[in-house]
């Protein structure tokens, strides 16, 4: 193995990671003190933990609160391998997902001379470095600080390797899972054609819900400590697993079972060295394999009439809906729109069911049928026109009017966005049941939201549409995007204004509101909605002429 | 519409800069209906632009364009619906097959759908493309999105064909076909302007050739008139554009990457 070799594949891999993250392509310029301030910043905030950690132990008068104390944060010196291993696959399997949306996808450079195990340990060590590698620096510079007050220097010691080679295990995990996940998908789409596209369709969005929701299970907070003891302690019932005995290691030694801390140490090397074979022998076999095209008819051309054309729209427009509706299914990058949604509802379900105070108050109760559907309009509609990437020169040459342009991609926006509401209304009315009277008011209320919402959003979308496709598409520029999100958000705030009066408790209100408010605020929000979306339905005609004969191709 | 002395398109001083760089010059040009038309130039030279600008695209800074009666400043969406375009590097919907992206150019241009069964099937057979026309466009060689290219600017039956580069990536067969059905849309009274690098297909395939340098019209004309004008009589496209735009020191610059 040569290593210089290993270092400048793992240079190449950061800073192709950083293009992918980062605005510029073009004119891109390593700045190294940008590079290790995150680094140097973990550094300090780790050292800081552990000193103020080591003044509160050294400061603690009673001998027996030292000894409550000292054995408080050994459990966590135990846990700290399982809880890095738990984040470290989170996060290395978070940025291979990321980054199988990205159309400049991270070949190995095959043609230069290396070999396959310089490549996947390359590999491994560079999905760590980012916002991983400065987690574990905070975590054994903290780890390190503390061990002087305590007198554990050669235990922190210790409790520092194995934290590393837990996280050098789960990326080499990661490597595995994602040149096996490469081979099984390209397996799947040659035999399987038209359901291909739905079950990748299904998949992504649930792969996509199930690490969120995994990480917001890590990342809200709540009952860390309690996180902490139970990996501290059932990583003993479970001592079988290999991942574990890098912490069941640790845990014999603070119990003084030197015989079983060398076994477990010996059996997490071999279990390291096991793994990383693997993923050589998985990398030399298939790292080069690209996933067969997904064949979605055989035999002759059928043409039929869709959907959209039955709805009254013109077959120019119903086209384009057609093939926006194929890209938003079929394109990774765009999949994301749906799983917004979804990850909201749960969000909001999760906080609904653990907090009583909340289940009693109608307005939060709306909010689930309100959120998604906004949110989703106005994203998906300020990257409709962006999305279409390098072949938007079919808009610039063909003949198709600016009315015509706008009208189908706000339709579409529109139709799809109160689907989704709808069905997220539907959950959540089940599980959350609020008053009939909520559901119809707050079903009204997203309606509105995303007709008035979709429209500016188009605005925005077409005036800063981009359509830079490498390294990853960006369908907006960041600052069009931003000020979007500002607008629409006090839009919102203004088209639901009528309803203040029923956040009631929340706002100090008490007196009941006359019976026939709510058909008086609702016909205030629709008119308020008429206007806002007649007005940006014109300005995006406008913006929409003068962007087909300003062709950005 | 057959063979005539009528003009397609017509540029009266038509100019457009883009920030500090000259990419069409003052230019005039009329081109005949029915006429196969090349247009030459050294990379970056402005053929592309021209391009566009014929085709509404861009809208010139100064100058008018007319397309077959149509000024394209005043009804662009009109002159769209009788052109058809293949860009230099034509990006496809990756996302789509072949069939069903052809479906939607024609239902872009309001095909019916028997006419356009018609025509995608005939084409398809004609190109080769049988058999792969339900795989995603992701999966084709550069050769085959070529072709799906040319089918989608061929299949609503423009009066105007505007193709950067049109043969590139073709296998000879394909590439024999769209030359020979150039031909034919010609004598049927179909206007092609055609930019390319590979001199023996427009001295072999073009009526008349412009040559571009740096957004200027250098030269226009056909064989015989571009010969006169280089003043190398006898000679072929080659020798002639390497004269006219001032690239001729091929020798010397090979000797000096030989040393």
């Amino acid at each position: 193995m040569k290593w210089k070799s290993v270092l400048s594949l793992i240079r190449i891999d950061i800073r192709s990671g950083r293009l992918i993250r980062g605005q510029k392509l073009r004119a891109y310029q390593e700045s190294r003190m940008l590079q290790y301030v995150m680094y140097g910043g973990t550094c300090l905030l780790g050292i800081a933990v552990g000193l103020v950690v080591g003044t509160v132990y050294s400061g603690v008068p009673d001998p027996q609160d030292q000894i409550a104390l000292l054995l408080g944060v050994k459990t966590l010196f135990i846990a700290a391998p399982t809880l890095v291993l738990t984040y470290s696959l989170i996060f290395t399997m978070m940025r291979q997902i990321q980054r199988a949306g990205i159309k400049a996808s991270i070949l190995p450079p095959y043609w230069l001379p290396f070999t396959w195990a310089e490549h996947t340990l390359a590999a491994i060590v560079a999905n760590l470095i980012g916002i991983q590698l400065a987690a574990l620096i905070f975590v054994a510079s903290a780890i390190a600080v503390v061990s002087i007050f305590l007198g554990e220097m050669l235990f922190a010691l210790l409790t520092i390797a194995t934290v590393l080679a837990t996280a050098f295990l789960a990326s080499a995990t990661t490597e595995i899972f994602r040149v096996i996940q490469v081979r099984l998908t390209g397996a799947f789409y040659k035999s399987s054609g038209t359901k291909a596209i739905w079950l990748r369709f299904v998949g992504s969005i649930l792969l996509i819900v199930v690490f969120y929701a995994i990480y917001f299970f890590f990342t809200s907070g709540a009952n860390f400590p309690a996180i902490i003891e139970t990996l501290a302690s059932g990583q003993q019932t479970v001592w079988f697993i290999p991942y574990l005995w890098l912490g069941m290691t640790l845990f014999s030694i603070v119990t003084g079972q030197i015989s079983e801390a060398v076994a477990f140490s010996i059996g997490s090397i071999a279990f390291l060295l096991a793994l990383f074979t693997v993923a050589v022998k998985l990398n030399s076999q298939f790292g080069l394999y690209e996933p067969a095209a997904i064949r979605i008819s055989v035999g002759g051309y059928a043409p039929r009439s869709s959907m959209w054309r039955k709805l009254g729209f013109s077959a120019p427009e119903a086209a384009i809906m057609r093939k926006d509706f194929k890209a938003f299914t079929r394109r990774r990058e765009l999949m994301y729109f749906f799983a917004l949604p979804i990850i909201l509802t749960m969000i909001y379900l999760s906080i609904t069911t653990s907090t009583p105070y909340f289940q009693g108050l109608s307005a939060f109760s709306a909010l689930i049928l309100l959120a998604p559907g906004a949110l989703m309009a106005t994203s998906m509609s300020s990257m409709i026109i962006g999305q279409e990437g390098a072949p938007v020169w079919h808009l610039y040459s063909s003949p198709i009017k600016a009315e015509s342009l706008v009208k189908c991609k706000y339709a579409f926006v529109v139709i799809v966005s109160s689907a989704v509401t709808l069905a997220c209304s539907t959950v959540g009315i089940l599980v959350v049941r609020p008053s009939m009277r909520t559901i119809l008011a707050a079903i009204i209320e997203a309606i509105f939201l995303i007709i008035a919402l979709s429209a500016v959003s188009l605005i925005m979308g077409i005036k800063g549409a981009s359509f830079v496709e490498i390294p990853r598409p960006r369908m907006i520029r960041p600052v069009d995007n931003l000020i979007n999100f500002v607008i629409c958000f006090l839009l919102a705030i203004v088209i639901l204004s009528p309803l203040i009066p029923y956040l009631g408790p929340m706002i100090g209100l008490t007196s009941p509101m006359p019976p026939f408010y709510p058909y008086l605020a609702l016909l205030i929000s629709g008119i308020i909605t008429a206007i806002v979306s007649y007005g940006a339905f014109s300005i995006a005609v406008k913006n929409a002429k003068a962007f087909l004969v300003k062709a950005e191709m | 519409m057959v063979k005539g002395s009528e003009s397609a398109v017509t540029l009266v001083d038509v100019a457009k800069r883009y920030a500090d760089i000259i990419a069409v010059d003052h230019v005039n040009l009329d081109v005949k209906i029915g006429e196969i038309f090349g247009l030459l130039g050294p990379n970056g030279s402005g053929k592309s632009t021209l391009l566009k600008i014929i085709l509404a695209l861009v809208q010139p800074d100064a100058g008018s364009v007319t397309v077959l009666g149509i000024n394209t400043t005043k009804n662009p969406v009109a002159v769209k619906a009788q052109t058809g375009y293949v860009p230099e590097v034509p990006r496809l919907y990756e996302f789509l097959t072949g069939l069903e992206y052809l479906d939607f150019t024609a239902d872009l241009y309001g095909i019916s759908t028997t006419e356009k069964h018609e025509r995608i099937t005939e084409y398809l057979e004609a190109l080769e493309l049988e058999g792969r026309e339900g795989d995603m466009i992701s999966a084709y060689s550069l050769g085959m999105k070529q072709k799906i290219a040319l089918i989608s600017a061929f299949v609503h039956r423009p009066k105007l064909l505007l193709l950067d580069e049109p043969l590139s990536g073709l296998d000879p067969r394909s590439a024999r076909i769209i030359k020979d059905l150039l031909r034919e849309l010609a004598a049927k009274g179909i206007t092609t302007i055609m930019s390319t690098h590979i001199l023996e297909i427009a001295q072999a395939m073009c009526d008349r050739i412009a040559i571009m340098h740096e957004g200027k019209l250098l030269a226009i004309g056909n064989m015989k008139e571009l010969r006169a004008k280089a003043q190398l009589p006898g000679s072929n496209l080659e020798e002639i554009f390497l004269t006219l735009t001032g690239t001729s020191d091929i020798k010397d610059v090979v000797e000096a990457l030989m040393k």
